[in-house]
């Protein structure tokens, strides 16, 4: 268990700016997630946690020991820092068998044998992998060598463990239980996560904290409900979740959309010119003639919801309606609109 | 698709596989099988006296023990020093490795009896550069090596024929997965261990496929063996057939045989071995999105290595390659290497000899009419065993791996006992035995090239053209062929250039109109005219290097050796 400083880090690979002083204390015993698209430098930063890349500047401190540091020029081999890993491609050495994979970081530290056995089984156990030991990855599910995957970072008991996408090559089914037994080892070991990944809904279900990645580029690092319900920037609003940008103009009291021809009341910090984002699922549809009116455009039935494309103005919204309420509507019919929650990024800092 | 054209597509599959099989069984199996039915029947039944005879004559079996021992050798030394190699250019931040890589690949376009022609300039007893170098540096009396050796030939071959082991265990290292090392890192190992227990491991089945490269070739190698070791009377399996070849009597030629068959099947039997064990053994490893090497850091060792591998390069390479080009411009052998001793007049009067230039035309003829030849039975093979699921698609795809796997040495034996007029066909010293033998052994190049493009070219983007209301042929033409064009330049060159400088095959085959380039070298290295040998041999490396280039511009830079 231990407690991990990021200090102002950054990685420079030639011209490109992979990550861009990424400062953060993840808590002891906290499940951090940093979520972001494709690209934006996610397992960058989890590789130089891990010691397989040195960051340009900054430093990096796990518990009280310092392990990497750009300006000091300290820098401790992944092998010394001692920390649990799960690789996106599982990296399950194919002429081990199960047993031998997980208790290969025992065998490292050169303990007897029964030690090394009870310890592995115990593990095998954890991730429900008995009965699998003398089984060679070859023979194993895509699942399969995911959980023989995690054993073998769990089995040191480290005092951190770090997970690079580790269910994106998973069906989605497994994936979703996945999420849940990741999260209940977690708990019942009481370990440091740190769990890099570009499926947002993956992030919200497991993480305490969220860090929110874009182009190198911390954007924002909130619990779940923060990110999603406040998000710091239009980049974060638009990676989480959906959502309807609609340009609009704020005064004391009012937030006026002009392309909509409507306003609303609500008490503004900021005057002037902005940028509200709406939610599909925060507009409230209704058939009686109240509010703000438009017209279904195409309309998707989804099973527990229809999701609508409502044409208001000059601009088409997007608008979920859950429930069956709007199952039986056609393209063409006429609605009525009311926004009830939206997220305002002022254009320019007018105060 | 309407009745007909479907019968019609039928029909022409038929036809190809009848055609492509007919050619394969016709040079490839018959004479193979010939050659086992000559070495074992002795006027009508069989009997094993032949083999007794041949082997109970202590030189055969003295060449018999040389093959096997100098082929063991060269396969453990050059798995000892590819390996090291492989791992440092492919997994470690080594300075320059993106040149070291091309250096050490390169090797294998440098016809191996041209790298023994040069290490005879650099180490003969009497007048090898480095001998009197070393000699007047260190006060010798007497020169320390000699190249008339079996160590001569060990080294000879080592350094041509590592080439096959580093080639197939770098290409085993880029493809391997870099996680499964970094989770060994992580579990607590140091490089050394994490190089010890998993990467060598993971290597072993490309590190074993490569050795038996290395073994077959070493075994089956004319060349080096010839030039190298027949002057200290050191003899090989292939020098002794061609010897018996050589005599031309019924006898020698049946003698000759049970040393063939030996080297046959031992040789495609490892082969086979090799692949069937490791076809089973190898590891999948399922590529990460990213797959981006994570380089070993060498730290202070890193200027030490480089050196080390750099000399390397120069001893293998760039020595024996100046010591050629030195000797092909020396005005006076007997004197020292001086800008004043330096002429362009050997390369001159060489290529003003018509005589040298027939054999380059001969040489060039052959293998152009090969290399198509062989490009369009290849297109023909490899789409029936890829793209179709006749029954027997795979046969004519064998043989032809039959015949790369088979010795040339025992191709070209065979070739003579089958085609001198025995079942009607009489191809004695004509060109077209020359190409029937290097289309026979080189086949197998363009087949695998091509198929391994057309695996890439997804059955869907035919099916895509047929429904958009192409004929077969359209969609071969629109779709199929253009993307597998490069593949196919690239079989072409692969075929052309082993054929252009071939040497063993050519050397029992040819006749007095087609003596091919290879064997004008060889005859001029054994009858003592080193600088005219020099200098064709540089035309021939400059063609072949030629050759490469253009291949890697046409190919797009997907192939090149
Ligand atoms: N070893 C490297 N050399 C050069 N560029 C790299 C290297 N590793 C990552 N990058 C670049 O850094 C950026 C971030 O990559 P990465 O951290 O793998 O993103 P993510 O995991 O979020 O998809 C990308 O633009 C990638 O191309
Ligand atoms: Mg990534």
């Amino acid at each position: 268990m231990a407690e991990v400083r990021i200090k102002a880090v950054s990685k420079i690979f030639g011209d490109v700016k992979a990550v861009n002083a990424f400062d953060t204390v993840v808590k002891d015993g906290e499940f951090v997630s940093i979520l972001g698209p494709s690209g934006c430098g996610k397992t960058t930063m989890l590789r130089m946690i891990a010691g397989f890349e040195r960051p340009s500047l900054g430093e990096i401190w796990i518990g009280d020991e310092l392990v990497s540091s750009a300006e000091s020029g300290v820098f401790l081999a992944p092998e010394k820092r001692s920390i649990g890993m799960v690789f996106q491609s599982y990296a399950v050495w194919p002429h081990m068998n199960v047993f031998q994979n997980v208790a290969y970081p025992l065998t490292i530290k050169n303990l007897n044998k029964e030690e090394i056995a009870r310890r592995t089984n115990r593990v095998l156990g954890l991730v429900h992998l008995d009965g699998y030991a003398e089984r060679f990855p070859n023979q194993l599910s895509g699942g399969q060598q995911q959980r023989v995957a995690l054993a073998r970072a769990l089995v040191c008991e480290p005092r951190l463990l770090l997970l690079d996408e580790p269910l994106s090559n998973l069906d989605a089914k497994l994936r979703e239980s996945m999420r849940f037994e990741i999260k209940e080892l977690q708990r019942k070991l009481n370990i440091t996560v740190i769990y890099v990944t570009h499926d947002q809904s993956e992030a919200m279900a497991m993480s305490d904290r969220i860090v929110v990645m874009h182009q190198g580029v911390v954007q924002q690092i909130a619990s779940p409900v923060d990110v999603y319900e406040t998000p710091a920037n239009e980049t974060v609003a638009d990676f989480i979740g959906l959502v309807n940008f609609v340009p609009a103009e704020l005064t004391a009291d009012e937030v006026i959309f002009p392309s909509l021809g409507h306003a609303v009341k609500r008490d503004n910090a900021c005057r002037g010119r902005a940028r509200v984002g709406i939610r599909p699922e925060n507009i409230a549809l209704s058939k009686t003639e109240t509010g703000l009116q438009g017209t279904i455009v195409h309309k998707f039935y989804m099973g527990d919801a229809t999701d609508c494309r409502v044409a208001v103005g000059t601009e088409t919204l997007r608008v979920i309606a859950k429930g069956d309420g709007f199952r039986e509507y056609q393209d063409g019919d006429a609605v009525w609109l009311r926004l009830d929650k939206m997220i305002v990024f002022p254009v320019g800092d007018k105060a | 698709m309407n009745g007909q054209t479907f019968f019609s597509r039928f029909d022409t599959k038929w036809l190809v596989i009848a055609c492509a099989v007919t050619v394969l069984v016709l040079f490839t199996a018959l004479p193979m099988l010939y050659l086992i039915y000559r070495s074992v029947v002795v006027e009508g039944s069989v009997n094993l006296e032949n083999y007794r005879v041949v082997y109970s004559n202590a030189v055969n079996f003295r060449a018999f023990v040389n093959t096997f021992k100098v082929s063991l050798l060269v396969t453990g030394l050059s798995v000892l020093i590819t390996f090291p190699l492989a791992w440092l250019v492919g997994r470690t931040n080594l300075p320059g490795k993106g040149f070291f890589r091309t250096l050490f690949v390169a090797t294998y376009m440098i016809p191996p009896y041209v790298g023994a022609i040069a290490w005879i300039q650099l180490l003969n007893p009497s007048v090898g550069y480095v001998n009197t170098f070393l000699m007047a540096v260190f006060g010798l009396t007497q020169a320390p090596f000699n190249i008339y050796s079996m160590g001569g030939m060990i080294w000879c071959m080592t350094l041509f024929y590592s080439p096959f082991a580093f080639i197939t265990i770098s290409r085993a290292m880029e493809k391997m997965d870099p996680s499964l090392e970094e989770a060994s890192r992580i579990a607590g190992a140091s490089p050394l261990k994490t190089l010890v227990r998993v990467t060598l491991p993971l290597m072993l089945p490309s590190v074993i496929a490569g050795g038996v490269l290395v073994f077959i070739n070493a075994g089956s190698s004319f060349g080096i063996p010839a030039i190298v070791g027949m002057p200290a009377q050191i003899e090989v399996l292939t020098t002794r057939i061609v010897t018996y070849v050589y005599m031309g009597t019924g006898k020698g030629i049946r003698e000759a045989t049970a040393l063939a068959v030996i080297l046959m099947v031992v040789a495609n039997g490892l082969l086979y071995a090799s692949t069937f064990l490791l076809g089973k053994k190898e590891y999948v490893t399922i590529g990460g999105k990213s797959m981006r090497p994570n380089l070993v850091d060498l730290g202070r060792w890193k200027w030490p290595v480089t050196a080390l591998v750099a000399a390397y390069g120069f001893v293998s390479v760039f020595l024996p390659l100046g010591s050629i080009l030195v000797t092909s411009m020396l005005k006076s052998m007997s004197r020292p290497v001086s800008f004043d001793n330096l002429t362009f007049s050997t390369w001159k009067t060489v290529v003003n000899n018509t005589g040298y230039m027939d054999c380059l035309g001969t040489s060039f003829f052959a293998a152009t009419v090969t290399a198509t030849v062989a490009t369009v039975v290849a297109l023909f093979i490899a789409y029936l065993a890829v793209k179709t699921r006749t029954k027997g698609r795979a046969v004519p795809d064998s043989l032809a791996t039959l015949g790369g796997a088979t010795p040339s040495i025992v191709i070209a034996l065979a070739l003579i006992i089958t085609f001198s007029g025995e079942f009607g066909l009489n191809l004695y010293s004509t060109v077209a035995i020359l190409v029937v033998s290097y289309l026979v052994k080189y086949l197998t190049m363009s087949v695998r090239t091509i198929s391994a493009s057309l695996t890439q070219v997804h059955v869907s983007l035919e099916e895509a053209a047929l429904s958009s209301g192409a004929s077969w042929l359209r969609a071969m033409k629109d779709i199929v062929l253009p993307l597998v064009s490069p593949s196919i330049i690239a079989g072409w060159f692969l075929v052309f250039m082993p054929s252009f400088y071939e040497l063993t095959m050519s050397i029992l085959l040819y006749g007095s109109k087609t003596k091919t380039i290879g064997v004008l070298l060889y005859e001029m290295q054994t009858y003592a005219d080193p600088q005219d040998a020099s200098v064709l041999a540089i035309v021939i490396l400059l063609i072949v290097l030629g050759g490469n280039l253009l291949l890697r511009k046409l190919s797009r830079g997907s192939v090149g050796i």
